[in-house]
């Protein structure tokens, strides 16, 4: 399934966690800072970013972090594993031209970007970017998100409904 | 804010893939991840890896 995200954003609603899915609009650099060093990301104006609550939330909330990445260029940290600050995240953040939630990591300490954690009502799904639009894919024998059974509500937000 | 991704049982220095480039236009050295490279300094796409 194909949605349209030159409009606004997607909301991905599970029971009881969410994904909202943006499109960056335009090109910039995703610095992530991990202690040792600093990565630069390429993030192109049809890429996806993605902020995910495992445990839901505010999608005002998420999306202020997504307006951050987008608009103001904030670097991503990535924290050493066993980190205290990793259970504090309750949202975290992806770019790229596609993101795959992924429910066994721990949040915050890894830095690839093409994975992002989320809960198990998210398992099998991937999100690809698709000149402007995004591909909801999920792993349930290829079946698109729609059809997978997994209670996913699936609504198109403006950004205006977001903002405080 | 964080960046996440990976299993969990994979360490984190193994997990770094990030490949060193200079831009050919300012000379500023950067690592980066991903397919596109673009120079943090001046977004010139101008760059070899070193």
């Amino acid at each position: 399934m194909r949605y349209d995200l030159k409009e606004g954003n997607l909301l991905l609603k599970g029971k009881n966690s969410f994904i909202l899915i943006g499109r960056a609009k335009r090109l910039f650099i995703l610095f992530i800072e991990t202690f040792e060093k600093e990565l630069c990301q390429t993030v192109r104006e049809d890429d996806l970013i993605a902020v995910s609550a495992p445990e839901g939330g505010d999608p005002r909330q998420a999306f202020m972090l997504l307006e951050l990445i987008r608009e103001y260029n904030m670097p991503v940290m990535v924290l050493p594993k066993g980190h205290p600050g990793s259970g504090r995240l309750n949202m975290v953040v992806s770019a790229g031209p596609e993101i795959i939630p992924g429910c066994g990591i721990m949040r915050g300490t890894h830095p690839e970007q093409n994975v992002i954690c989320a809960s198990e009502e998210f398992s099998g799904f991937s999100f690809y970017s698709d000149g402007g639009f995004v591909r909801i894919e999920s792993g349930l024998l290829g079946r698109v998100a729609d059809n997978s059974g997994m209670n996913i509500d699936i609504v198109r937000i403006p950004d205006s409904e977001l903002r405080y | 804010m964080c960046s996440v991704g990976g299993p969990m049982d994979v360490e984190l220095a193994e997990r770094l893939k990030g490949k060193k480039y200079r831009c050919n236009d300012c000379g500023t050295t950067f690592e980066a991840v991903g397919k596109h490279p673009v120079c943090p300094s001046c977004q010139s796409e101008n760059v070899t890896l070193v």
